[in-house]
């Protein structure tokens, strides 16, 4: 893997923010737009709900189902009458920081199972990754639904079983960087200066996996926003009254004819900010990507 | 209990258990949906003609009526099997496999209820031609309390003793003790073939329970596992019909996907979970279909753990009838169908307390209530009271939509008097379990049909004894206990003459109405359909299934 | 080679155990349980769930129950349901050939569009067709499944009224054109994320084969450009598009199991949802070996096809 060695030399000879990944990434104009795209997300989720006339939970029996564009109503209201607006940045929240946080989560285990797997190897590593191909050998959303089935679905509990079904990607990753590393000459260096196994596994290692940790980051976001959208879809994620991206298009599918906008608002958001992510993963790709020079 | 009043359950007079006011419940129903409008319309033909499909939105699988089994089921059951006798639409027996419904006039019975003699018809066969005879009675009895036998259910059957088979056509046995509702669990108890099920070594698992035999108006012919399953006319039938060739069950998992079905026309009969109410505007407009409102014996409440410490007082409990709209959840999220109820008892029914005070939606009243009892609103606005916040959880199983709008409107018009609700909801699996059996809720917004079949028997539901939570074999999760009702239930559980009996039930009624260990809200009412062609489809509330006559289904 | 698939049949063994243990775990820690639905049934009593339970073998503890589920298992015997009693095994067979079915003709249509689309880019590299396909691509892989399948509903039934619903048939009818129609929607759907990645890595992987010597060779020596592009290129660049699909498969199989949800597909994905709401485990844990034995065999499929295809492939 050629970009570990890009690296290595980047952070010592100047400052990250110029390096040539950076400015690789810069010229990428569906990562700026994807880039961008969250940022207007994030802060709308953040700052609109106190700029909109409605409060997200405010029911109003006598004006549900209005059309997008009923007074105030930019997005219409829902089957209680509940602002969609309101609703929606609301839930944008949620389903954002479910994702991010699964994210970190999924991370955090993947590369620390997948280091120490790739680091030790031997029987070690074979159990851990048999460990790993075992959780990725069911489809990931059958495993998720037979956990949510029986827990009581809170974000916290969500975040966690979509962290439980995410991480295995990331694992293999690592691991399979943490192999190709292990016998290159600084690793040997760091052994005979006696350095402790896991100042080599955190300290020498980590850091020159960390560009595929940081593009695979990306990409599990947008996969968590998607998992957590559809398993709140099937009522078994984030319960009422707390918005979700998910579990605004939960009963939709039944007033798809008569209020179509119940559907099309959320899940639009939805696609809206994983197509984000995943431009920004792509992105991310390209530019750590030696390949993408010589191309 | 006197030998004379002991008889006269069994003489079931018309206004008896329950009747099935259609017109008068809803105002809405079709001529053609009663038994009124079969009278008027076209005469069945002379044989089977043309196939019925019908859409269920649960997937019926266990066809022995026996076995651990849910309520689609029973649309299969009743259209293979049959019961010694049934129960009709206003509560009445009529004899089925029996010759007549056994009664203490005919000698069936004796004066204290506790010796049956039933007589068989002499003309019926199973569906492989073989005879019916009274052995099949006597095994089907057994089976029921097997402990080898995954049986659906042992109440009432467990007192049966001394089975004996006196002719082919006769049967008789004794009961360890009177038993009043024993009528109403016989009429839901489908007879089922000797000599193929009697044969399985593991009555659990033999062919029988995929391919089952029966005496029933319609044949098995074959299951289309996830799909449908189609059944064939039994031209032998010893009752009237069937008029059908084919009875197809067609199994559409989605109520959207199931009501458009119907819409264009796919099925003809629409069954089970029924068109949903936000779809009845739409219905009733369709043409070429009949749609009407039918009540059904399920009573939606809120109902309290009454051992948590927010619940305890009267007053609170009270008070949150006070604040519960309930007008507006039924004009708005039910659409108008369900009719509010005092009680858990269906109006339809003959045991029905019509003059328990009705309750308002005041949330002064409500205020004051609690002010009064001493629950003053905390720096954050909920009430406190000896260090117990006015604070507790709702739950009801995720995914139930239009119940969690109405729990979310609750929860709403809930914070308004000062009181916190918590919506936690659970995933079927979870909600039903020991989390709703074991009270290991707050509260709970749930439907509930307390009585089986027409009996109007509750002790399993309030007597103070069926609490789970405190070692009770019974679902009183709410923990009521209430001395009089106790001793109402026992006198109820065993006194024979209707009228009598009728005095316990509604001094019960009027006794929970007081006591308030749930909100009674609606009862529920489903919006029905079938194409205008097909005759003969009437609903009865005292059944869990449509199909229950549809051997006198035909079209027109 | 007969060394190397015995080494894989024990992996994969070892992997389908510890498959079962996760599984086992999950559903059976959780709590609730299949009796739940009976439970406001009317007339029924703690008396007769605990009955139940006690003659259902429920009560026991949870690694008897495991064993004596695996014992069955290694006799070819995948349980009973708790819904209908009827064999796990027939049951999933049932429905396999629905969402085979699904899979098979969605993954035909994934193959082709996405092979074209994914050619014609690299040939055409930096031209609007290539952008717009990877901007395509990657917001394909962006829209959420089951959303997608709303929206298609919504146009193409409710609106246009082209198209059915759902369901994979008519009652009553059932002819060829029949499921065909009712094949359209789903299976579009459903592609449409693999055409995404397909066409991304035909056309990483068409732009491997035309860099490479013997392209350029063919080229200069005069060869048409169809019999470059077809000859050389495909055949190259399929080589890896095998071990695509066989690693796609847990992807295709979760996709198929949103989709069935969306448009009633009788498969195993609303098999799988039904069975959870029940919580028939016997149900649950037969799909899920079922699906990683799926998946197992796809990968191994995938790995013996490149190596049939590609001699200077060694298994080892």
């Amino acid at each position: 893997m050629s970009q570990s060695e890009l690296l290595v030399p980047a952070r010592s000879t100047q400052p990250w923010w110029r390096s040539r990944t950076v400015r690789r990434f810069a010229r990428h104009r569906l990562a700026m737009f994807g880039l961008a795209m969250i940022i207007v997300l994030v802060l709308a989720c953040v700052i609109g709900p106190f700029l909109l006339p409605f409060d997200d939970l405010y029911i109003d029996l006598r004006g549900r189902f209005s059309p997008p564009f009923t007074g105030y109503h930019f997005f219409g209201t829902d089957p209680l009458g509940r602002d969609i607006a309101a609703r929606l940045l609301m839930a944008g929240r949620i389903s954002l920081l479910v994702g991010f946080a699964a994210m970190l989560l999924s991370i955090v285990f993947g590369t620390v199972l997948g280091i120490v797997a790739g680091f030790f190897g031997g029987r070690i590593g074979t159990v851990l990754m048999r460990f790993v191909d075992a959780m990725l050998s069911f489809p990931n959303i059958f495993l998720l639904l037979a956990m949510a089935a029986f827990i009581k679905p809170s974000p916290t509990m969500i975040t966690l079983i979509i962290a439980a079904t995410s991480w295995m990607e990331i694992a293999r990753i690592v691991e399979a960087e943490v192999r190709s590393l292990r016998e290159r000459d600084f690793v040997v260096a760091a052994r005979m200066l006696g350095l402790s196994n896991s100042h080599i596994m955190f300290r020498e290692l980590l850091p020159n996996a960390i560009g595929p940790i940081i593009v695979a980051a990306t990409l599990t976001v947008a996969r968590a926003i998607l998992l957590e959208a559809y398993v709140s879809f099937l009522g078994y994620g984030i319960q009422p009254p707390l918005p979700s991206w998910g579990n605004m298009l939960n009963g939709a599918q039944q007033y798809l004819d008569s209020a179509p906008w119940l559907a099309i608002v959320p899940g639009a958001a939805i696609t809206l900010a994983v197509t984000s992510f995943n431009f920004v993963g792509d992105g991310l790709r390209d530019a750590l990507d030696a390949r993408s020079d010589l191309l | 209990m006197s030998n004379q009043s002991s008889s006269t359950i069994f003489r079931p007079t018309r206004r008896q258990t329950l009747g099935m006011a259609i017109a008068s419940a809803a105002g809405l129903a079709m001529p053609n949906l009663t038994g009124a409008g079969k009278a008027l319309a076209a005469t069945p033909p002379s044989g089977p003609k043309g196939q019925v499909i019908v859409g269920f939105s649960q997937e019926p699988t266990v066809f022995n009526p026996h076995l651990v089994h849910i309520e689609v089921d029973e649309g299969i059951h009743f259209s293979v099997f049959d019961p010694l006798f049934g129960v009709d639409p206003k509560g009445n027996f009529f004899p089925a496999l029996a010759k007549e419904v056994p009664t203490v006039e005919n000698g069936g019975i004796s004066a204290d209820g506790l010796e049956w003699h039933v007589k068989l018809r002499d003309d019926v066969k199973w569906h492989d031609g073989k005879p019916f005879t009274a052995e099949d009675v006597k095994f089907t009895l057994e089976l029921l309390v097997d402990p080898k036998f995954l049986s659906w259910r042992r109440a009432g059957h467990e007192l049966v003793q001394d089975l004996t088979v006196v002719s082919p056509t006769e049967i008789s046995w004794k009961m360890k003790e009177p038993y009043a509702p024993y009528p109403s669990i016989l009429a839901a108890t489908f007879i089922v073939p000797k000599h193929v099920l009697g044969a399985a070594e593991d009555k659990n698992t033999a062919p029988f329970n995929n391919a089952p035999i029966g005496t029933g108006p319609f044949k098995w012919v074959e299951r289309t596992a996830g799909d449908h399953i189609e059944l064939a006319a039994n031209t032998d039938y010893f009752g009237d019909g069937p008029y059908l060739e084919r009875l197809i069950y067609k199994y559409i998992p989605d109520l959207t996907v199931l009501y458009t079905q119907f819409k264009t026309g796919d099925i003809d009969v629409i069954g089970l979970q029924w068109i949903t109410a936000d779809h009845y505007e739409e219905a009733k407009r369709l043409s070429g279909t009949s749609v009407a409102v039918i009540p059904a014996a399920t009573v939606e409440s809120l109902s309290f753990n009454m051992e948590r410490p927010q619940f305890k007082e009267l007053a609170v409990r009270q008070a949150l009838y006070y604040a519960l709209d309930k007008q507006t959840i039924i004009d708005a999220l039910y659409y108008g169908l369900p009719t509010p109820t005092e009680t858990y008892m269906p109006q339809q029914s003959f045991y029905y307390n019509p003059d328990l005070p009705k309750q308002e939606y005041d949330l002064d009243k409500a205020k004051k209530l609690l002010d009064d009892a001493g629950w003053v609103p905390g720096s954050d606005g909920i009430r406190v009271k000896d260090g117990v916040r006015l604070s507790f959880k709702n739950s009801t199983t995720a995914g139930n939509h239009i119940r969690e709008q109405a729990q979310q409107f609750i929860q709403q018009s809930y914070r308004d008097v000062g009181v916190e609700v918590e919506i936690s909801n659970l995933p079927p699996a979870v909600m039903w379990g020991d989390y709703w059996v074991k009270s290991e809720f707050d509260s709970v917004v749930v439907g509930i049909n307390f009585l089986t079949g027409s009996d109007p028997d509750t002790s399993d539901y309030l007597g103070s004894k069926s609490t789970p939570a405190k070692g009770g074999a019974g679902q009183n999760t709410w923990q009521y206990a209430s001395p009089e009702v106790d001793k109402l239930l026992e006198s109820g559980g065993v006194e024979f003459e209707p009228e009598k009996r009728k005095q316990a039930y509604l001094k019960i009624q009027e006794t929970v109405r007081n006591d308030l260990p749930f909100l009674p809200m609606f009862q529920y009412a489903t919006v029905r359909g079938h194409k205008s062609g097909v005759e003969g489809v009437v609903p009865n509330i005292n059944v869990r299934i449509d199909s229950w006559d549809v051997a006198t289904w035909y079209w027109s | 080679m007969l060394r190397y698939l015995l080494g894989r049949f024990w992996q994969s063994l070892v992997l389908l155990l510890l498959v079962s243990v996760i599984g086992f775990a999950v559903l059976n820690l959780a709590p609730g349980g299949p009796l739940s639905q009976f439970t406001l049934t009317p007339g029924m009593t703690q008396a007769d769930l605990d009955r139940i339970a006690t003659q259902m073998g429920l009560n026991r503890p949870l690694p008897v129950q495991y064993l004596d589920w695996l014992g069955h298992l290694l006799r070819g015997d995948w349980g009973r349901s708790f819904r209908d009693g009827r064999p796990v095994l027939d049951i999933i067979w049932g429905h396999l050939l629905a969402t085979l079915l699904l899979m098979g003709v969605s993954t035909a249509i994934a193959i082709f569009v996405g092979t074209c689309v994914g050619v014609l880019g690299a040939l055409k590299r930096y031209s609007i067709f290539d952008y717009a396909a990877t901007v395509g691509a990657m917001v394909a892989l962006s829209i959420p499944t089951f959303w997608f399948g709303l929206i298609a509903i919504y146009i193409f039934s409710l609106r246009l009224r082209w198209l059915p619903a759902g369901n994979m048939y008519t009652i009553g009818d059932g002819s060829l054109g029949d499921y065909a129609i009712h094949l359209i929607m789903p299976s579009i759907v459903l592609a449409l994320v693999n055409i995404a990645v397909w066409s991304r890595y035909m056309r990483t992987a068409t732009l491997d084969v035309i860099n490479q010597d013997f392209v350029r060779t063919a080229r200069a020596k005069g060869l048409r450009p169809r019999r470059v592009l077809i000859r050389h290129i495909l055949g190259n660049a399929l080589l890896p598009m095998i071990t695509l699909l066989g690693l796609q498969l847990p992807t295709i199989l979760g996709g198929a199991l949103v989709t069935e949800t969306v448009f009633t597909w009788p498969g195993m994905g609303r098999l799988f949802l039904d069975s959870l709401g029940y919580s028939d485990y016997p149900v649950v844990m037969g799909l899920l070996m079922m699906s990683a034995v799926l998946v197992l065999v796809g990968n191994l499929a995938a790995d013996l096809a490149v190596a049939f295809v590609d001699p200077r492939i060694r298994l080892s």
